[in-house]
């Protein structure tokens, strides 16, 4: 198989969660949304990158931005979902990966298994973090919809 | 159920379907055996010991890595069951795959006692007592079958085919956790690389899929814990262990037994 060919088999195995648990889900998401604010990140530094030819270049992007209508607040909107997953998860894996919390201690295992990793205070935490993401999210949808005259 | 349709992956990539008839309690790798032996003897899968010791029988089965033999067809709800090859891993012939990287990362991590004094390790005349609550520190690793599952589920090695993998990782932890293994700083060290233990982002799916319960994931993070001990807190070496001394060497000349050995005095109650 050719380094290319791998790569491209591995990166689609990599990002299908299905019939995996739900902390496989919460890696897809937490990798997709990573991606999403790289990407903000370079637009909004390009955007500011505007102010340093003048007022003139800078209306220009701004009445750019603002020609995509509703497109502009969706986007937003996408990206302040991203970022509230990517933080809350993050917090999780920050407990999971350096202070070993939530992932249970070393059992003798008994049939039928249960891994204590994925066990239910990571579930819980998973859920949570959905939870309050979720609302956050609703929160800021109104939010930014608002300013759009939609709600 | 009574007509049971495989969707086998063949080497290529090309789908090949067989229909076979349904009995109670038949496993997938039953049914594998039967489309062998009946319909089409070229089929190549790996198998040996038929009841999840060996580890052999890894494929992936409707879209999760599992072992033919433990996966019972009517555990599947399904009456067209697609078998592919275990991914992560190049194909050798249809569901037969090469396991030699990943045996090659097992071996990289030195699975085996490690003792600072060679001579005892060759020539060993000693037994070496461990506490139970030691061994429960290390024994769930211990189960490990190598079936590969881990490996094949996991979405860092999807991607990176120099990560040390999950299975790996956790057999350099139960030697990590065994108070009788002498290179905890050598395999802390192995450890702590980029392609190491830093590479896992806790996807969980390696102990979600492992047959035995071996649960990677942890043992990932616990030795993580064990690096940052290492790193941050300047730990040197294994403190703290309870490890009973071996057995004071009993040098047998020829017609002679040894005594036998009096465990209580090498007890750490006992001192």
């Amino acid at each position: 198989m050719t380094e290319a060919r791998r790569f491209r088999s591995g990166l689609l195995s990599s990002l299908n969660p299905l019939g995996f648990n739900v902390e496989r889900w919460s890696y897809t998401l937490h990798r997709a949304t990573g991606v999403i604010i790289v990407g903000y990140l370079m637009a909004h530094i390009f955007e500011t990158l505007q102010l340093s030819s003048g007022p003139a270049a800078w209306a220009n992007t701004m009445a750019a931005l603002h020609s995509l209508g509703p497109l502009e607040m969706v986007g937003l909107w996408i990206v302040a979902g991203s970022a509230l997953y990517h933080g809350a998860n993050g917090i999780r894996l920050i407990l999971n990966e350096m202070f070993g919390k939530l992932m249970g201690k070393p059992i003798l295992p008994v049939y039928p298994y249960s891994p204590t990793s994925l066990g239910r205070n990571q579930r819980i935490a998973v859920w949570t973090i959905t939870a309050v993401v979720l609302t956050l999210w609703v929160w800021a949808g109104f939010y930014l919809l608002a300013g759009l005259g939609v709600v | 159920m009574e007509k049971l349709t495989l969707k086998v992956t063949r080497t290529g990539g090309k789908k090949v379907s067989y229909e076979l008839k349904y009995r109670k309690g038949m496993t997938v790798l039953d049914a594998l055996t039967e489309v062998r032996e009946r319909q089409d003897s070229t089929l190549g899968y790996r198998h040996s010991c038929r009841m999840g010791i060996c580890g052999s029988c890894g494929m992936t089965i409707e879209g999760l890595p599992k072992l033919a033999c433990q996966t019972q067809v009517s555990s599947l709800k399904t009456d067209t069951v697609s078998i592919e090859p275990l991914h992560n891993m190049s194909v050798v012939k249809d569901l037969v795959v090469d396991i030699m990287p990943f045996l090659d990362h097992h071996r990289s991590v030195r699975p085996f006692l490690m003792r600072r004094d060679i001579g005892e390790r060759d020539h060993s005349d000693r037994e070496y007592r461990v506490l139970a609550e030691e061994v429960a520190k290390f024994l769930q690793f211990d189960y490990c079958i190598m079936c590969g599952l881990c490996y094949a589920a996991c979405p860092t090695a999807a991607l990176d085919p120099l990560y040390t993998g999950p299975q790996a990782i956790t057999q350099a932890y139960r030697y990590l956790a065994d108070p009788r293994d002498e290179g905890w700083d050598q395999r802390v060290d192995l450890l702590d690389t980029s392609q190491g233990v830093w590479r896992c982002h806790m996807a969980g799916a390696c102990s979600f899929v492992c047959p035995k319960d071996v649960d990677p994931a942890k043992a990932i993070q616990m030795a993580r814990m064990e690096i940052l001990k290492k790193r941050l807190l300047r730990k040197k070496g294994r403190t703290g262990s309870r490890l009973v001394p071996p057995a004071p060497q009993v040098v047998a000349t020829e017609g002679t037994k040894p005594p036998p050995f009096d465990f209580s005095q090498a007890s750490p109650e006992s001192k």
